[in-house]
């Protein structure tokens, strides 16, 4: 923060008013460190508490981390169903961004050149359906139609172009200078050239921050799933976990647990904890895309 | 006229070449919906009839959906949980980011920064585990603090009273560091020197919030008004479906549950697209209505 060390240059002494001020916004602060880490930290200590525990919960998540029981992750691990649906996240993830970003980049690029005949209809076309939404029904008659039930590409494929992510990155390229794609053209570059040797080296953030967008969305969706997929085989995590929480899938579970003794709670949160990992360790690497991505979106979307 | 429009597409073929299928899945994926949705004009069974055997019934679905007794209620819970929503998260975003922007200790600040942050990348299915653990009847942090004070234990999620707040208050968990991130990035774009003369003017904390950090915001606040026009019907259908159960149906029940219920599990397919078309109209005057307003006031504009 740049500003922060320029005023403390200015500033020669703080008033009593100064430092009730920065009193109040560390309190402040505080209380949002609290409201934001206690619900996290209240599910994994939940997913760490051994069977043998006693006490309320608030104990519960004060447990020092040589009484943590790892039953919970044992069982987990170990179970076939887990595995499965966590390789077909995995599928629906890489499978999902590969085709989103094949579809969105070169539609994108596409539409950011300006002198495109016909350039404002194809906009217009493209735009209608992302502001008239029909609802669910007539989708899902689609892809029964096509006969996409219980194939994992019924997850991705429908949603491989987001019409507003299509937008940010049409805007992103809009502002790369014509100069640089006249010039490839005169050395002799024709448009699928230009675009792969000389616009994707300079639009790395961009693909990031957009494959990005996609990747969370595959990750994190549990509705389509529900719809499409409806073979055990075929179910990736978060429906599981949805089954888990709902009760509904878990007796396989507790058959699993009866070798590893961890509570019902602590399964049922170690399968959210489990989840939730790959988001987190991808986090640090996403943020800084995430957040200029978001800037973007919101200056000219 | 014709020449050259032949000798544009002539010379720009690569660039069509490579539109062509991203248009052709706009054609199967957006516009076979788009003509599926007459199905809300007909009495639709069953895919296997096909939509065109199915006999044409007019408005009588429309008149159904908006003449039945559950229509206000959608209504009602729709924009509860849309105002609700931003009467919680656009305060509770602007503190967050206001906090964060004038917090001198930087540990503190990239913690509370990451923290704020993260949960927008968690799956509903996580949060309604994280919630679980929160506020299940049994067991969880604030029925047991209840048990402690001697009150009797409630099951936050089934009960008709609380089921909205936590809706609401836990989609600001959520969402609002991600909220927050436009308004710290105002924040950082204020000019240094504006802060500089304050101080030396003699101004304190206080008044530099009053009369520089606020009024860099609000041109962002106006924005994201105007963008929340557009988005008024979606009252967020991935959370209430994964939080509701049918006990609470009465005050959970958006549009878009209900479709999903009707349509799809009762297989009213008719009845169901009639709701998803209507509030499909309404959300596009309410999208043209933003994009109207915020060219008009500000210079952003989606199209």
């Amino acid at each position: 923060m740049k500003r922060t060390k320029a005023t403390e240059s200015v500033s020669v002494k703080l008033t009593g008013a100064d430092r009730r001020f920065n009193i109040l916004v560390n309190i402040v602060m505080v209380f949002l460190l609290i409201i934001l880490a206690l619900p996290l930290w209240s599910t994994i200590a939940l997913s760490f508490r051994p069977s043998t525990f006693i006490g309320t919960y608030i104990q519960g998540m004060a447990l020092p981390p040589w009484k943590w029981s790892f039953a919970a992750y044992h069982s987990l691990l170990g179970n076939n169903g887990f595995l499965i649906a966590f390789t077909n996240s995995l599928k629906i993830l890489f499978q999902g961004v590969f085709f989103a970003l094949l579809l969105t980049i070169p539609l994108a690029y596409g539409l950011s050149v300006k002198d495109l005949r016909g350039r404002k209809w194809i906009i217009i076309f493209v735009i209608i359906p992302y502001i008239f939404n029909v609802g669910l029904v007539p989708i899902y008659i689609l892809i029964a139609k096509l006969k996409m039930i219980n194939h994992l590409s019924a997850i991705y494929l429908p949603l491989a172009i987001g019409t507003y992510n299509m937008l940010i990155m049409k805007s992103f390229f809009e502002g790369i200078p014509n100069e640089l794609r006249e010039s490839a053209h005169i050395d002799g570059c024709n448009d699928l050239q230009v675009l792969v040797r000389i616009i994707l080296p300079l639009s790395k953030a961009i693909i990031m921050t957009i494959g990005l967008y996609y990747g969370v969305a595959f990750w994190n969706d549990y509705f389509h799933p529900m719809l499409y997929l409806n073979k055990d085989m075929l179910r990736p995590l978060p429906i599981l976990l949805r089954n888990i929480l709902l009760a509904a899938g878990m007796n396989e579970f507790v058959e699993a647990s009866a070798f590893g003794e961890a509570p019902i709670e602590a399964i049922k949160a170690a399968s959210v904890f489990m989840s939730a990992i790959p988001m987190i360790v991808a986090y640090p690497f996403i943020q800084k895309y995430f957040t200029k991505g978001t800037l973007l979106g919101s200056v000219k979307g | 006229m014709k020449r050259s429009l032949i000798n544009d597409i002539k010379r720009q073929k690569y660039i069509y070449l490579m539109i062509f299928i991203p248009l052709v899945f706009y054609t199967v994926f957006k516009y076979i919906p788009l003509w599926n949705a007459q199905i809300a004009f007909r009495n639709f069974k069953s895919v296997r009839y096909g939509i065109l055997n199915s006999p044409f019934v007019g408005l009588d679905n429309f008149k159904e959906f908006v003449t039945s007794y559950y229509f206000w209620n959608l209504i009602r819970n729709t924009l509860m949980y849309s105002f609700g929503k931003l009467l919680v998260s656009l305060p509770a975003a602007i503190i967050l980011a206001l906090a964060i922007y004038e917090c001198r200790r930087s540990v503190l600040r990239k913690l509370v920064q990451t923290l704020a942050y993260l949960p927008h990348f968690l799956s509903w299915v996580i949060m309604y585990g994280i919630l679980l653990s929160l506020f299940a009847p049994g067991d969880g942090i604030i029925n047991d603090l209840l048990k402690s004070l001697g009150k009797k234990p409630i099951d936050f999620l089934t009960n008709s009273t609380t089921f909205p707040w936590l809706v609401i208050f836990s989609d600001a968990w959520k969402e609002m560091g991600w909220s927050a991130i436009i308004f710290i990035a105002a924040l950082m774009g204020i000019d240094v020197a504006l802060f500089e003369a304050a101080m030396v003017e003699g101004a304190s904390s206080w008044q530099r919030v009053r009369y520089i950090t606020l009024p860099a915001i609000r041109p962002v606040v106006v924005i994201v008004l105007l963008l929340k026009i557009g988005t008024i019907m979606d009252a967020g259908f991935n959370q209430i479906f994964m939080l509701y159960s049918p006990a609470v149906y009465n005050v959970a029940d958006i549009i878009d549950t209900w479709v999903y219920r009707q349509g799809l599990l009762d297989g009213r397919f008719g009845l169901a697209t009639a709701a998803g078309l209507f509030k499909g109209v309404i959300g596009m005057i309410l999208i043209f209505t933003s994009n109207f307003l915020s060219k008009k006031y500000t210079d952003n504009s989606l199209f």
